[in-house]
């Protein structure tokens, strides 16, 4: 067999696997939206006490908001406790948190710097709420997001809840581009969750139950993914993980592709090194779904788009050196022909197409999921355009990094 | 906004199978999808090759008639080169993209005889007229044992670009012709391509657009194309 034609299964191969689970995840949102698996909107007992962490380094700038928006949450005030942990901050953050604490729902500690996993467990240690719930200090809450989020723990089995995050205030491209991209993050947690198989829970105001993380022993460094690794702890464990989209919680994504490409390679290289930690559910019928589809489809995503990216590249270079070499040779400049009989409709082009399509049609769902609206932000065919070009370039890094098992900071 | 969702992780067997169905649905609609559009390109270089046996055929019968008219009638135009052209790049688009290798064989074995019986006509009338034809033989192989022969169609090409009255008959030297066979027989044409043929003198080799000039004077009496003539300006 041929180099030529190993690749052209190969990407057959990745484009089915790609479509199919684009699919598989279409159809568990439709099966939803034909009435399965709704929550009760409705506390029967009383609210439970909560306590949200905000583990902060260096965020001066930001935590005032981040504390202000908690402090604005429509919650009983004597069952929610708003711990600030300042991990051995050198700027103002510290100072900033500690103006918070004339309101009696504000504790502030300060402990040497030791990642976000001391932070959160310094948090764990001094708190007696029956929720504990964790809020980055680059993000802001909705007033009505906690209420929203304690009902699915009336289902004594949620061990977590994760919420609907959205971009805040996307003002460059490259924002513009993430906030499309976390539109389809919002469907994909949506989707996983109605399959029983989130294997995240994000720092922008995950909620879990106290007693649950403390019999599981806490968080931990999990390289630098303390948030995939926690999910996939309770997963293991046999809990459920809700998803509540209605908890809206805004977060501050990068504005430039150098602090973009850092935070992705961090969680592309947490991603990878817990995959391998938790290798053993992968394809475990003991895990269901997770085990079975979504665990190796996010594993494959990474590949097929090195695998593309690389193909993309490599007949780019191929045809740009042919182009010089032959105008070099004979003379003759290339001419751009616009006659449709010359428009590619080959089957893999077409099954690009229908993919792209797809997720066209995932970025409404969930669109539709977090907002109510219709149609997806306005930067989607940027978006469509060019990250899956920009995507490929942090999974490589960080693939490269998690084969030699290089670390990854935080910023 | 959609309400909160929690379920547990049990696969449903029901859920995968369905998947599955509807990926390989949307796998065999591109599969058809793309056939499709292959057959409608088939078709048309089919008309288009339908279209110029027709005026082929015309142009024949045209000169049958010749001696009761005047040459004025006729022309040194017998197909108009572009569309030979053309079609030509319809085919090799075509071979590039691989698969309906019968299919495409028989077309271009079809295009080598339009080629031909033109190159004949054309022969005829400027005899008949007195009228001198510019026109190139090129004879090349995509088996690939012809390293050059890529690059020579690419001078041929911007040549043809830059004299649109210019005739290039291209040829598949390995395309299982009889006709074709017999024009290199004629030509005496051995296996050493690519091969020109220019003023009935036969050109092995790769040759630039400068040496072809200088082979084909002729050229210069040719009209330039709009396009290079604003380009020399330039």
């Amino acid at each position: 067999m041929n180099g030529v034609l190993i690749d052209q299964w190969i990407v057959y191969a990745l484009l089915f696997a790609s479509i199919y689970f684009e699919v598989f995840l279409l159809t568990s949102f439709i099966e939803r939206r034909m009435g399965g698996l709704k929550i009760r909107k409705r506390i029967s007992g009383a609210l439970p006490t909560v306590a949200i962490v905000v583990p902060s380094f260096n965020e001066g700038k930001t935590i005032g908001g981040t504390i202000s928006s908690l402090l604005a949450l429509q919650y009983p005030k004597n069952k929610l406790e708003i711990i600030v942990v300042d991990d051995g901050s050198t700027d103002d953050t510290l100072c900033v948190a500690k103006r918070f604490e004339s309101d009696s729902r504000v504790r502030v500690f300060y402990k040497e710097n030791g990642g976000k996993h001391t932070a959160m467990n310094c948090a764990l240690e001094r708190t007696s709420a029956e929720l504990i719930g964790c809020l980055d200090a680059d993000s802001e809450v909705a007033p009505e997001a906690l209420r929203a989020i304690v009902q699915v723990f009336e289902n004594k089995q949620v061990a977590a809840a994760t919420p609907g995050i959205h971009v805040k205030e996307p003002r460059t491209l490259l924002q513009m581009m993430q906030n499309v991209e976390y539109r389809l993050s919002i469907f994909n947690r949506f989707a996983f969750a109605a399959k029983g198989s989130t294997f995240i829970t994000p720092g922008p105001f995950s909620l879990f139950r106290t007693g649950i993380v403390r019999e599981l022993g806490a968080w931990r460094h999990a390289h630098s993914t303390e948030d995939m690794e926690m999910a996939l702890r309770i997963q293991a464990a046999g809990f459920l993980i809700a998803n509540v989209p209605e908890a809206i919680v805004h977060t501050t994504t990068p504005s430039t592709l150098p602090t973009l490409f850092r935070q992705r390679v961090r969680w592309t290289y947490g991603w990878l090194r817990n995959a391998i930690d938790y290798r053993y559910m992968f394809g475990n019928r003991a895990y269901g779904n997770l085990g079975l589809i979504i665990l190796p489809s996010a594993i494959l995503s990474i590949f097929a788009g090195l695998y593309f990216f690389a193909r993309v590249v490599f007949f780019l270079v191929l045809s740009a050196v042919n182009t010089i070499d032959r105008v070099y040779d004979t003379g003759v400049y290339p001419q751009a022909s616009f006659d449709p009989f010359y428009l590619t409709t080959s089957a893999v082009w077409l099954l690009i197409f229908m993919s792209v399509a797809l997720v066209f049609a995932l970025l409404c769902a969930g669109t539709m999921i977090g907002t109510g609206g219709r149609l997806p932000p306005r930067a989607t065919p940027l978006f469509l355009v060019l990250y899956s070009f920009l995507a490929p370039l942090w999974y490589g890094a960080a693939v490269v990094r998690a084969a030699f098992k290089t670390g990854v900071r935080w910023r | 906004m959609e309400d909160p969702v929690v379920n547990v992780r049990t696969a449903n067997w029901w859920s995968y199978v369905i998947a599955f169905l509807i990926t390989a649905l949307m796998f065999a609609t591109a599969v058809y999808a793309s056939n499709y559009f292959n057959n409608r390109r088939i078709s048309e270089i089919r008309a288009t090759q339908d279209d110029i046996s027709s005026d082929i055929l015309s142009i024949e019968t045209q000169f049958d008639l010749l001696a009761e008219h005047s040459c004025s009638d006729i022309g040194e135009s017998t197909i108009l080169p572009s569309e030979l052209t053309s079609l030509g790049s319809q085919l090799s688009y075509m071979e590039s993209q691989g698969g309906r290798t019968e299919e495409i064989t028989r077309l271009k074995r079809l295009y080598s005889l339009l080629l031909i019986k033109d190159y004949l006509l054309m022969q005829r009338v400027a005899e008949k007229c007195h009228l001198k034809p510019v026109f190139i033989l090129y004879f090349y192989s995509n088996k690939g044992d012809c390293a050059d022969c890529e690059n020579q169609g690419y001078v041929l090409t911007g040549l043809s670009r830059e004299y649109p009255q210019l005739r290039v008959y291209s040829f598949d030297y390995n395309l299982g012709v009889g006709a074709l066979q017999t024009l290199i027989s004629i030509h005496d044409i051995e296996n050493a391509l690519p091969a020109l043929v220019i003023n009935d003198k036969v050109y092995y080799g790769f040759h630039g657009i400068e040496d072809i000039k200088n082979i084909l004077p002729q050229l210069a009496t040719l009209e330039k194309s709009a396009t290079s003539t604003d380009s020399k300006k330039k």
